[in-house]
């Protein structure tokens, strides 16, 4: 593939020219209600080139990899039709390397039936817990990438990519009232990651019902604690997209909201986005640009010290790189995106924080988020009231909302605790590119005045 | 052809087997940050098959037309394991004719559509220059090949058109986003008019107003509707109502929604963004009611639900994906609905939306572009405020339905239809 690849690129006649190659096989499982809903399998094959004339990029993207010297020609004339301006554009060492997948237990030699099985096992636990439960679903999915990328700097990089995830759902019904209660699990690791699963499954099922009889939690501002899932997607939805430069680096009133060196939230406040982080679900070794990963702190201390970069970015905006740019599939070009981010551990303990609360919220798991630049909303799976410094009842229903900039002032203590959240079937949306795996991850915090969607 | 290749292959071991192609070309551009930033050619082939061994399913896909003893091996295996067949693969079928193809497409290249983005993004800078504008221009063309082993064979040639502009607008640190754009698959298209839209949505902003936190009336724009249309798409979802998960599953024939309320799926509309003649299972596509004068009429099946509940598939693929549809229009005029409220809201997009448990009705969103009625007249933009109720309490409680309706379509849109401004009595409004 190497040669195939440099090939390819020698044809250029523009400033930078790169190709990534994807094959890709997955296999899924699935079952919804008692019955098995599909099984099967595919192989996908494809590639983009990207080329750089003038500050314009021209993309070609396919399945047919048969000829790339002719996808070359089409992304590079596509570029002299956009080029206009001045390119910007980091230079980074080339580097030549090869990353293999180390799986303990490789799920390309686990046979279908084999998945099939074990899935049913989980899935009939669910169903089964409860008179309740009206119905489960687990979806198991594994997929094994090889992607090569290359560069008219004279990079070269294979890597092998192994994910696999499953995600339990059990739906519970009382009247009108459905409520649902999952688990997630798996990783870049193997299939051992989902074999021992039947105890999650079963605090689904748990979850569902005991749903049923808790409150709609009531809308208003409450004082907020998150869990380790809940601070991540609060970190990445809330604070880590800002951070992307894409969305700064050509917009001047961005850049004053964004400056560096700005204070964002108290001394104790640390948040640091890793794509270098020891198994993290989103680690990487080099990004889709060729560039080196790294620790990168985002807010060191309460104040802005640092920003995602792609190479362009970086270059426009003459900060380092940080080897952010990546890319779901190869029908799309990398744009700035997170790997692992997560606000790292302070001191407190988590019932050192609960224990002054007259009227408050602890969210637990993480549903998924949303953001529009400095307003956001995430959910929580389930939640409890705290009521006069005590854990109270159960409700359901909890979406937290609100404004970065105040959110991030209003941490008052963040806790000893750090944890990430599981592998699943989901991920990072941005555009059109769903989903990106990324680490999301921190320890409990207090959120003051924190607004709680819900009827009141 | 291959999908014939693939069946005969498959039928040396299967009892039935059907095999989809597509092969697309697409070309856009894209304007970002007020520049002409890149612009994309793309091809694409997927193929699936679906096999039936001894009465169980298997499914494989593969990009590599070169693959074809893989991906049929492939789908055999699964087959092994598989679901029971609740279904027969469909016989050929009398399919509607349809306008999909737009010939008037095949000459649009990259200049002109570079020169289409640019004049939208010229309308919205001209309006205010502090807007740093965006756009893009796509166009698709494909083919679409089904075959299955009871002889039915069709294809379909495909054009797309997707054209939006829009833009960011950041005042200290507020930041606002809007825009508007439309998908069809046609070629003639108003860029002005989605430049136009997309300002209308900039100038009712202009100002920031302030919300009490109660319950008061709210009208959905023809795009915000999809906060009560997408617990409605989840709740006639045929496979939502064979698990039982569907609040709907024993309402057919019932009144669930205000008399005036009327909703059509309908996939033969010329050149409409999801029209077509046949679905992905070889089943040939219908106009199917969903909502007649409130009363729930249909629900939607899939070849393998349909066969579970016994009764017939719809036409909308092992997705069961709505195509176009379409709200009756009601008998007020959209001013006349804005002149009747003293205080309200116009909410048009939402962060949050699907979030916690959308099938229930129950939606609590972060209105990410909404603006607040006063004595009947639009006077700004409402920030950090939620709304919350259940779509389908808000469905039994429409005030109004305007006469104008607009098209919702494109890329980003959840569903795709021609919608008109509907408004609800009273909702939950929580304001910070
Ligand atoms: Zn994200």
């Amino acid at each position: 593939m190497r040669d195939r690849l440099s090939e390819a690129i020698k044809s250029h006649d523009v400033e930078f020219v790169d190709i990534r190659i994807e094959d890709k096989t997955n296999s899924w499982v699935n079952f919804r209600g008692p019955d098995l809903d599909t099984i099967g399998s595919a192989r996908t094959v494809g590639g983009i080139v990207r080329a750089l004339w003038k500050g314009g990029w021209g993309y070609a993207t396919f399945n047919d990899i048969d000829d790339l010297p002719r996808r070359v020609k089409e992304a590079c004339e596509t570029a002299k039709l956009v080029g206009r301006d001045k390119t910007y554009f980091a230079p980074t060492e080339p580097v030549v390397d090869s990353i293999k997948a180390s799986m303990v237990k490789d799920f390309r030699n686990v046979p279908l039936a084999e998945k099939k099985a074990l899935m049913e096992e989980y899935n009939r636990i669910m169903l089964g817990y409860h008179e309740k439960i009206q119905t489960a679903s687990v979806r198991y999915a594994d997929t094994f990438k090889t992607v090569w990328y290359a560069n008219s700097d004279g990079t070269y990089i294979e890597e092998e990519k192994p994910d696999v995830n499953i995600i339990v759902i059990a739906t519970g019904r009382d009247g009108d009232i459905v409520q649902n209660g999952f688990e997630m699990g798996g990783g870049p690791e193997g299939y051992q990651t989902i074999e021992n699963f039947h105890e999650n499954a079963r605090t689904a099922a748990k979850r569902a019902v005991e749903l049923l009889s808790a409150p709609p939690v009531r809308g208003g501002t409450y004082s907020v604690i998150t869990d380790h899932e809940m601070t991540g997607v609060f970190t990445h939805e809330a604070f880590g997209h800002l951070s992307e430069s894409d969305f700064v680096y050509e917009n001047p009133q961005m850049q004053e909201i964004m400056v560096l060196g700005k204070r964002f939230g108290s001394d104790g406040l640390n948040i640091v986005d890793n794509g270098a982080l020891d198994g993290g679900l989103g680690t990487h070794k080099y990004d889709y640009e060729g560039v080196p990963t790294r620790k990168n702190y985002l807010i060191k201390d309460g104040v802005l010290v640092g920003r995602l970069h792609s190479r362009e970015t970086a270059a426009k905006m003459n900060e380092q790189l940080t080897g952010n740019a990546r890319a779901v599939h190869f029908q799309h070009p990398p744009l700035v995106r997170m790997t692992n981010t997560y606000i790292e551990g302070g001191s407190a303990k988590l019932e050192d924080m609960i224990k002054d609360i007259k009227l408050g919220v602890y969210a637990l798991k993480e549903v998924g988020g949303q953001t529009a630049m400095e307003m956001f909303t995430f959910s929580a799976g389930y939640g409890y009231m705290i009521r006069d410094g005590q854990i109270a009842e159960l409700v359901r229903d909890v979406v937290l909302t609100g404004n970065v900039f105040d959110t991030l002032k209003n941490i008052d203590m963040i806790g000893d605790d750090v944890g990430f959240t599981p592998n699943g079937p989901g991920g990072c949306g941005k555009g059109s590119q769903h989903p990106l795996r990324v680490g999301l991850g921190g320890p409990h915090i207090r959120i003051q005045n924190c607004v709680v969607g819900g009827q009141q | 052809m291959i999908v014939q290749q693939i069946i005969e292959k498959a039928m040396q071991k299967a009892q039935g087997a059907q095999a989809t192609l597509l092969t697309q070309e697409t070309s856009s551009v894209d304007f970002e940050n007020d520049r002409l930033k890149s612009a994309e050619s793309s091809q694409r082939t997927q193929i699936n098959v679906k096999v039936i061994v001894d009465g169980k399913v298997g499914n494989s896909s593969t990009t590599d037309p070169r693959d074809v003893d893989g991906v049929v091996n492939r789908a055999l295996e699964a087959a092994e394991f598989g679901s029971p067949a609740h279904f027969e693969l469909p016989d050929p079928q009398q399919l509607q004719e349809v306008k999909t193809f737009d010939p008037a497409l095949l000459p649009l290249q990259k200049p002109e559509m570079i020169h289409l983005g640019q004049k939208m993004m010229d309308m919205i800078k001209a309006y205010n220059p502090e807007i740093l504008a965006g756009a893009g221009v796509n166009k698709e063309i494909y083919r679409f090949e089904y075959a299955n082993s009871k002889g039915a064979s069709y294809s379909a040639e495909h054009t797309g058109f997707n054209i939006g502009a829009g833009g960011q607008l950041t005042r200290g640190t507020d930041i606002l986003f809007a825009g508007h754009g439309v998908g069809q698959k046609k070629r003639q298209v108003d860029e002005e008019d989605i430049a136009t839209r997309a300002i209308e949505y900039f100038r009712m902003a202009e100002k920031i107003v302030p919300v009490d936190s109660g319950e008061m009336p709210v009208i959905f724009t023809p795009g915000g509707l999809i906060a009560l249309l997408l617990s409605l798409g989840l709740a006639v979802d045929g496979k939502n109502v064979y698990l039982g998960a569907s609040p709907l599953r024993d309402k057919l024939g019932q009144q669930i929604a205000d008399p005036r309320l009327s909703i059509v799926d309908d996939p033969f509309i010329e050149f409409g963004p999801n029209t077509s003649a046949f679905d992905n299972e070889g089943v040939a596509r219908k106009v199917t009611p969903l909502i007649e004068k409130g009363v729930l009429k249909n629900f939607i099946y899939d070849l393998d639900t349909a066969g579970r509940v016994q009764t017939h598939p719809t036409g909308h693929g092992t997705t069961r994906q709505l195509t176009n549809l379409v709200i009756a229009p009601g008998e007020t005029r959209y001013e006349d609905m804005l002149r009747g409220i003293e205080n309200g809201l116009l909410v048009h997009e939402f962060l949050g939306l699907g979030q916690g448990n959308p099938i229930n009705g129950e939606f609590s969103v972060n209105i990410f572009l909404g603006y607040k009625i006063e004595h009947g007249k639009v006077v700004g933009r409402v920030k950090d405020v939620m709304l919350a109720g259940n779509a389908f309490d808000a469905i039994k409680n429409i005030a109004a339905i305007s006469q104008e309706r607009e098209w919702i379509s494109g890329p980003f849109a959840w569903f795709n239809g021609l919608f008109p401004y509907v408004q609800i009595g009273k909702l939950s409004v929580t304001a910070k």
